[in-house]
């Protein structure tokens, strides 16, 4: 966990067939234990990038360039058979919609468990046990008839949580959630961005927390990242974003947050992760983090 | 509807039960003629009559309903597998493999396959022992009756290949063979088990066609199509109308095959 080395750090393009140039040479860098917010409009190719960094690109026939450090490797190298280990394990990922991305035909202890296998070997037990400390570590209840369910018998907001704990059984390095809470209504939405808030502070689990909502990143993430046009146009602190934004697609973004006698974003007071509580332990976090 | 079905679903459970025991119900041996009394009529001994050899006809109604019953579901049964593996996993592979699978089952399904049934059948000796004769009629119809049921897997399994649950399964690292049997396979079941059911009133009738041709299961085993076989004699049937059950039996559970099937299934 040096300062030097970074998570991640990739420099990509992307083509698709029917649609070149979707990330031009996109650089972009992650430390350890960071929550990163990837701002850009739908269609700039936010997924993109996070299904590149787990090269499973080519299941939209995406054509990747480019290289992808992650801890140290080039992942661009790595076989089909070296990436199936680091998906799971060291990197995770949370898709939008939670209803779809779990099996509808399975019981959810048999998706956690299939998710268990693919890297750890051993008893059902040992399996079980596991689960049920990841189930409660995401909030949801560690019980076998609640493990018994199916996804349509469960809320979306638990449903999304199962996705979590799929992500995180097994302690990966680095969690991309793919706008994880824009299928989630407002109340949902918060209680999701407070328990991706835990996990990085109690695990350490560093978050590329892809969205198109401004706000919900900035009570969660130490930097924001703007993607426009296939590139980063401005990666900063939320202060700075919100503060002083640089680039002209940043600043048409903090104008176009909701204005009004209560509602006032515009202020450098929202800048600095708000909920996280301790706004000293924030500040020295963020010194840490900063690459600069 | 729903009483109509439990009716039928009973109906075919009922007869199904009766060919099992056919040994306990059967008044006598399937093959055993009474030669005192040929073309008799119905009546307290011969329930349906008996025919040109003496044999009693309720009994071979019975073995023979046994015979088309537990075959056609087994041709059904490996049809099925073979659709279920040639279309799933061509459907989840896609790419090359997919177009190759699919031109093959084109391919199978634009053969007129009773005329090929008859030409392979034709082909393989006719004084066969009727147990064999029995293996490779239904045999046949399992390894000739698959194309249907494969292309309707594999555009099942296709729209299966781009959901995100198969892309949340890979992003948790489970290899692709794992996410086709146990990502993939549990959402076709539903479409498995309406080939499966579809097609044993298809192989029942199949296997028909060829007894009435002679080219099915071989005497003295009865089968529906062998039974079907003793109505070409026009003036026998006229003097049992009784000899027209195996007709009336095989048309009652056709039909009921097609009640008992679920309706949502018919959407898809």
């Amino acid at each position: 966990m040096t300062q030097a080395t970074p998570l991640l750090s990739l420099r990509l393009s992307v083509d698709y067939p029917d649609k070149p140039s979707v990330l031009r040479n996109l650089s972009l860098e992650m430390y350890h234990g960071e929550t990163l917010g990837l701002i850009g409009q739908s269609g700039s190719g936010k997924s993109t990038l996070a299904l590149a960094i787990l090269r499973l690109l080519h299941l939209h026939r995406g054509e990747p360039r480019g290289e992808i450090w992650f801890q140290g490797r080039n992942l661009v190298d790595r076989s089909e058979r070296e990436m199936r280990s680091v998906r799971g394990r060291e990197l995770g990922l949370v898709l939008q919609s939670p209803l779809s991305a779990l099996n509808p035909a399975l019981r959810i202890d048999t998706q956690l468990e299939e998710a268990w296998r693919a890297h750890a070997e051993g008893s059902r037990d040992a399996a079980r046990k596991t689960i049920l400390e990841t189930m409660s570590s995401v909030s949801l209840p560690a019980e076998r008839s609640f493990l018994r369910r199916y996804p349509s018998q469960l809320s979306v907001g638990q449903a999304q949580r199962v996705l979590i704990a799929l992500a995180i059984l097994h302690r990966p390095a680095l969690l991309i959630a793919d706008e994880p809470t824009s299928a989630l209504d407002v109340i949902t939405q918060s209680e999701i961005l407070q328990l991706f808030q835990r996990l990085n502070r109690e695990f350490g689990i560093a978050i590329l927390y892809i969205s198109h909502d401004l706000l919900s990143v900035a009570s969660l993430c130490h930097r924001i990242a703007i993607l426009y046009d296939g590139e980063i146009v401005e990666c900063a602190p939320p202060s700075q974003i919100f503060g002083a934004p640089q680039h002209s697609y940043t600043q048409k973004l903090v104008a176009a947050l909701p204005r009004g006698p209560f509602l006032d974003f515009h202020n450098d007071k929202l800048g600095s992760p708000a909920s996280i509580a301790d706004e000293d332990e924030c500040a020295e976090r963020s010194a840490k983090l900063s690459p600069r | 509807m729903k009483f109509l079905r439990q009716t039928a679903a009973v109906f075919l459970v009922a007869i199904f039960i009766a060919t099992l025991f056919a040994g306990i119900l059967a008044p006598a041996p399937y093959a055993r003629q009474f030669r005192e009394s040929p073309n008799a009529l119905p009546s307290r001994i011969h329930l349906l009559g008996t025919d040109e050899l003496g044999r009693d006809l309720f009994s071979r109604l019975l073995y023979g309903s046994r015979v088309s019953l537990l075959l056609a579901p087994a041709a059904s049964l490996l049809a099925t597998i073979i659709a279920a593996l040639v279309g799933g996993v061509a459907g989840y592979v896609g790419g090359w493999i997919e177009r190759i699978a699919l031109a093959g089952t084109d391919l199978s399904m634009s053969l007129p396959w009773l005329f090929l049934l008859l030409t392979v059948r034709a082909v393989l000796p006719l004084n066969l022992p009727p147990a064999a004769s029995l293996l490779i009629t239904f045999g046949l119809l399992g390894f000739f009756g698959w194309a249907a049921s494969a292309r309707v897997i594999c555009a099942g399994a296709r729209g299966l290949r781009n959901s995100d649950f198969v892309l949340q399964a890979k992003a948790c690292g489970c290899s692709s063979q794992r996410v086709l049997l146990q990502q993939v396979l549990p959402n076709l079941r539903p479409v498995l088990y309406a080939q499966f059911l579809i097609s044993i009133p298809v192989f029942i009738l199949t296997e028909a066609n060829l007894g009435i041709l002679g080219l099915g299961v071989s005497e003295p085993l009865p089968s529906w199509g062998g039974l079907l076989r003793g109505l070409e004699n026009w003036s026998a049937v006229q003097a049992n109308p009784a000899r027209l059950a195996p007709l009336v039996l095989l048309f009652v559970v056709v039909s009921c095959f097609q009640l008992v099937m679920p309706q949502e299934d018919f959407a898809s």
